[in-house]
């Protein structure tokens, strides 16, 4: 047995799932996975990988991969993924991105749960009040998705740490909350070639847009860096809880976007959605 | 004089109850004045009694692009024929 390689493992671990409009597709289990992984030695997510590469698809992606394609799952499992912030915004990003199966995220938050982030903030709970967000969500991932990984920054992240926290991801996503940090990410970002998704709320509405290093970017909505409110009209109307979801979901499917090929990211354009009135803007962002 | 868009988004358009508005402008300060004398009494008083204060012009508590770029950008203050102002509120929650 110890002489079979992981492809022959998989081989033999392969089932059939027949669709209901009678397709058929190769699918394997994560019970299989585990125990690969356990036999063979390494990452789960390289099982997986190397499942897809054969034609065979992880039966968790297998309404993943109707939309992105093995191949958009292959890249998704073989990318990293920062999110800045695991708040609001950002803990729904991370659990989306584990669900989605992006190889690695990168969490970065030094700040702890309270009871004010309980609406809201999809990785807290009455029981982990007190404890590090960045560290619940890891857990989560964990929990989620045994074939991700996740690495914790317990920082905050400023113009001076940005490039050391950053510097592995293909992509960057924006759970923060105040716009000196954003900007800090963006210049980052830019500075190594990174796609940053940015995206904010206040109240039922919210607002974001992808931006590559040459592309339109926050001066374009917020101004200079140096004149900006620390926060919001949200400290006055508040975040209720769906608000985070709705933008965060979006900014997850700029990721897959990005990182797969498919579709169009919304870049130079400001997508802004208010659930209040159900109306969804699209402003072109111009350069100066 | 120029005819220039304002566009009004987000909680602005809900509490103003104005999707957008046409201007004749030859300048932002000439546009900014008319978009405050018609609508910036009415955004506060409805901003206040929704227990937000909102000090000074419209321009003091909102995020306003030129044709998709912030205001504080840019140095030339004249319009041309079709120009866009977009106006909404800054939202930097998470």
């Amino acid at each position: 047995m110890g002489g079979k390689d992981i492809i022959q493992y998989i081989a033999e671990s392969a089932e059939i799932y027949v669709a209901p409009d009678g397709k058929k597709y190769p699918v394997i289990s994560l019970k299989a996975v585990t125990s690969i992984t356990q036999t063979k030695g390494g990452l789960a997510r390289e099982v997986e990988i190397t499942a897809l590469k054969q034609g065979i698809t992880p039966w968790r992606y297998l309404r993943n991969t109707g939309t992105i394609g093995l191949d958009g799952q292959i890249k998704l499992l073989q990318s990293t993924v920062a999110v800045v912030g695991a708040g609001g915004l950002g803990g729904t990003i991370i659990e989306l991105l584990a669900r989605q199966g992006i190889g690695h995220i990168i969490i970065i938050d030094n700040d702890r749960f309270a009871e004010q982030n309980l609406n809201r903030q999809l990785m807290s709970t009455e029981r982990n009040l007190g404890d590090y967000k960045a560290t619940v969500a890891a857990k989560r991932v964990k929990d989620i998705n045994s074939a991700v990984t996740a690495t914790t920054f317990l920082e905050k992240l400023t113009k001076e740490n940005a490039h050391r926290l950053l510097k592995d991801a293909k992509v960057v996503a924006d759970g923060l909350d105040n716009l000196p940090s954003r900007f800090a990410v963006e210049e980052a970002c830019r500075d190594l070639r990174i796609p940053f998704v940015h995206g904010t709320i206040a109240g039922f509405s919210g607002q974001l847009t992808t931006i590559f290093p040459k592309d339109a970017g926050l001066s374009c909505i917020y101004g200079s860096s140096d004149s900006l409110p620390e926060q919001g009209i949200e400290v006055k109307i508040g975040n209720p809880s769906a608000t985070p979801a709705m933008i965060a979901a979006w900014q997850v499917q700029e990721i897959v976007k990005i990182i797969t090929g498919i579709g169009k990211p919304l870049r130079n354009h400001l997508l802004m959605l208010d659930a209040m009135e159900g109306i969804a803007d699209k402003i072109e962002l111009s350069r100066y | 004089m120029a005819s220039i868009t304002v566009k009004f988004y987000s909680l602005w358009r809900l509490y103003l109850g104005v999707d957008s508005v046409t201007l004749q402008a030859d300048n932002l300060d000439e546009a900014l004045a008319q978009v405050e004398e018609r609508f910036g009494p009415r955004l506060r008083e409805r901003l206040q009694a929704d227990g937000v204060q909102a000090n000074g012009k419209i321009q003091d508590y909102s995020l306003i692009l030129l044709n998709g770029t912030s205001l504080r950008n840019l140095k030339q203050t004249s319009l041309k024929e079709g120009d866009i102002l977009q106006i909404f509120p800054p939202a930097t929650g998470g």
